[in-house]
């Protein structure tokens, strides 16, 4: 089997589908490093699947628009007149020119650069130089709009964008365990964006930067400078016995630290005023500790008995993670086989006392993004796996991704959650990877509907 | 007024300063940024902090790409999300972190080229002088990774015992998607 193949050749299903095996655990490395496969990931996956475009704050008025990408489609997301969010793939249909070259700001129309064409928010074409004169009338505006996203919806503000009408409802989409994942960002309560997105470039294929993500076996031996450093107490956060891995619909999953039933129990005893006063007080003493539980007693509403507990990475499949405690959103935007732009969202309840807001901004600059004492090590760590791929012999090695494999039994809460509870294990990347070749070899979105992984039961 | 004294006038606090004196601070200043550049490069990091007062902030907002309509939003602002938001403490934590021997982002160590230019006195206010400068810093990581990040640093400095401190350090980079695998390195 070579799926190294001439360009435009499509994988054959049989290839992908042997690229992880369940059975022993392992992956072929060349998920990692074949053109072939991430062209059919920009089809089969990106153009098939809701993806995060911003949050509601990042466009509060008419004519806010912000740049984000489906796959390496650009499109702007921007409110129109009538308050409604579109999502409009960025390119003139006249002749391809994008028509927003910042990221994000405040437009009238947007007005393309090249002929000057104009189209209105919500992405139909207005005016067009020389329709009289050059065209002399022949040209039917109506036809010529921005093409738009085909499905557009919200989960608490957070916005996602489909580009395949067979998609389904964003709320099916996200099942159970999205939903808990998207909850954990709004469990203190509604948020809004603090402004800046940190973005740059990592020399990694896009998965191995997902993967990593419900990895809790690195982070003691990845981010020990960090605790060396005196940054953060790893031991403290990591929990290895007291954890949890979500199964999801469509490959979302939720992997890391749960709070054990009994400190639940307690959580549950408490008063609001007792939990913020916890929180508070946690924060004001260790300036560069995160936010951390207890959460707040609306939250068991909103993520159900076993979400509440949950303190572990939900990835929302493809490429959105919900960082630790749910302050932050990380998009992992693939820039073909070998490159991965990285973004960082930041998202606090509205009406945080200004002391624990500081405090927890300055914290989220020390964790994550370019310079952050933990991602610093991340980038050279997933650039150098990646970069491994590419050489013909190592690449024949597979991975070994069999920690935890058929240890452990999955339960099943009432609200339909298949979970288990565990030591640090290696089944929500597993989960991932069987997805991906779900995703991989669907025809459309009925295929991948009758015949995805069921979600597992028994033992794993 | 010579062009040169033309320009220094607009310096707010130098009226009182003649020539020679501007130029003897001007010098002080240039020669104070070498040597800490060269700190830095010589991963003399230990020798680098001590130049920072204990009350110093160090920080490097966001910069995005927007359109001349909407350029005060160019930069996140102080209390926004950033990429370095240091105090003292955090500058001590960063080179712990790279003498721990497990940082892997920086061992094998990078190596790094800070051109310190354009130096300018925009103020003098007691014992603190506030500067600009132009730099341009060059990062060669492993043997293939090369980072090049050009751009404005507004720098406070301190008189504290005769000696040069520097109490504030912004860094406004000239880019705004990071093209670099990480920024472990000092600015």
């Amino acid at each position: 089997m070579d799926l190294v193949q001439e360009p435009g050749s499509v994988p054959d299903k049989s290839e992908i589908r042997s690229c992880f095996d369940s059975q022993s655990g392992t992956l072929d490395r060349r998920v990692f490093a074949d053109q072939a496969l991430y062209d059919l990931e920009m089809k089969n996956i990106y153009a098939r699947a809701w993806n995060f475009m911003c949050h509601e704050s990042h466009i509060p008025n008419p004519g806010d628009y912000f740049i984000n990408y489906i796959g390496e489609d650009q499109v702007i997301v921007v409110r129109d007149r009538q308050g409604e969010v579109q999502v409009l793939l960025n390119t003139c249909r006249h002749r391809g020119n994008a028509l927003c070259r910042a990221e994000q700001g405040n437009a009238k129309s947007f007005v393309c650069s090249y002929h000057g064409w104009n189209y209105d928010l919500n992405g139909d074409l207005i005016g067009v130089p020389g329709l009289s004169s050059y065209y002399r009338k022949d040209f039917d505006k109506s036809q010529w709009g921005l093409a738009k996203a085909a499905q557009v919806d919200h989960f608490h503000g957070f916005y996602f964008a489909t580009l395949d009408p067979a998609a389904p409802p964003l709320h099916d989409y996200l099942g159970e365990v999205g939903r808990i994942g998207l909850g954990l960002l709004v469990a203190n309560g509604p948020v809004e964006a603090v402004d800046g997105v940190q973005k740059n470039v990592i020399d990694c294929n896009w998965k191995i930067a997902v993967d990593n993500l419900f990895d809790w076996y690195h982070v003691q031996y990845s981010h020990a400078s960090a605790g060396m450093a005196g940054f953060m107490d790893l031991a403290a956060i990591l929990h290895p016995n007291d954890q949890m891995v979500m199964f999801g619909e469509y490959g979302h999953a939720i992997s890391g630290p749960v709070i054990p039933e009994e400190r639940q129990a307690e959580i549950d005893a408490m008063t609001d005023e007792e939990r913020l006063a916890v929180v508070a007080e946690g924060m004001l003493k260790n300036p560069d500790k995160p936010v951390a539980p207890p959460r707040p007693s609306a939250a068991r509403d909103l993520l159900g008995p076993t979400g509440v507990r949950c303190m572990g990475h939900p990835n929302i499949f493809p490429n959105l993670w919900v960082s630790t405690n749910g302050t932050q959103l990380s998009l992992r935007l693939p820039r073909g086989p070998f490159a991965t732009e990285i973004w960082w969202f930041t998202f606090l309840p509205k009406g945080l006392p200004e002391e624990i807001r500081k405090k927890q901004i300055a914290f989220n600059a020390h964790l994550f993004g370019p310079a952050g004492m933990l991602e610093q090590d991340d980038g050279e760590n997933w650039s150098q796996s990646t970069r491994t791929s590419r050489g013909v012999v190592s690449r024949g090695y597979r991975h070994h991704l069999a920690m935890g494999l058929g240890h452990d039994e999955v339960m099943t809460d009432d609200a339909g959650a298949a979970r288990v509870e565990t030591t640090i294990s290696e089944h929500a990347q597993r989960w991932l990877y069987r997805n991906w070749m779900d995703w991989m070899t669907a025809d459309d979105w009925a295929d991948l509907k009758a015949n995805r992984s069921p979600v597992p039961q028994g033992r794993v | 007024m010579s062009q040169a004294k033309a320009v220094q006038a607009e310096t707010a606090g130098l009226d009182a300063f003649s020539l020679q004196q501007r130029m003897e601070l001007q010098f002080e200043i240039e020669q104070f940024f070498y040597a800490e550049a060269a700190m830095i490069d010589g991963r003399d990091y230990r020798t680098w902090l001590d130049l920072w007062t204990e009350d110093c902030s160090y920080w490097m907002p966001i910069r995005r790409t927007v359109t001349l309509s909407d350029i005060d939003r160019e930069f996140t602002k102080r209390g926004d999300m950033s990429f370095y938001d240091d105090t003292r403490a955090a500058l001590a934590m960063r080179i712990a972190k790279m003498e721990s021997g497990s940082s892997w982002s920086e061992d094998p160590p990078s190596r790094t080229r800070h051109i310190v230019s354009n130096v300018r006195i925009m103020e003098v206010a007691g014992e603190e002088i506030g500067t600009e400068v132009a730099f341009l810093l060059y990062r060669s990581r492993l043997n293939t990774e090369e980072s090049m990040w050009a751009g404005r640093r507004v720098d406070r400095l301190r008189r504290v015992d005769g000696a040069l401190k520097l109490c504030g350090r912004e860094i406004y980079l000239d880019q705004t998607l990071i093209r670099a695998t990480n920024m472990s390195t000092l600015f």
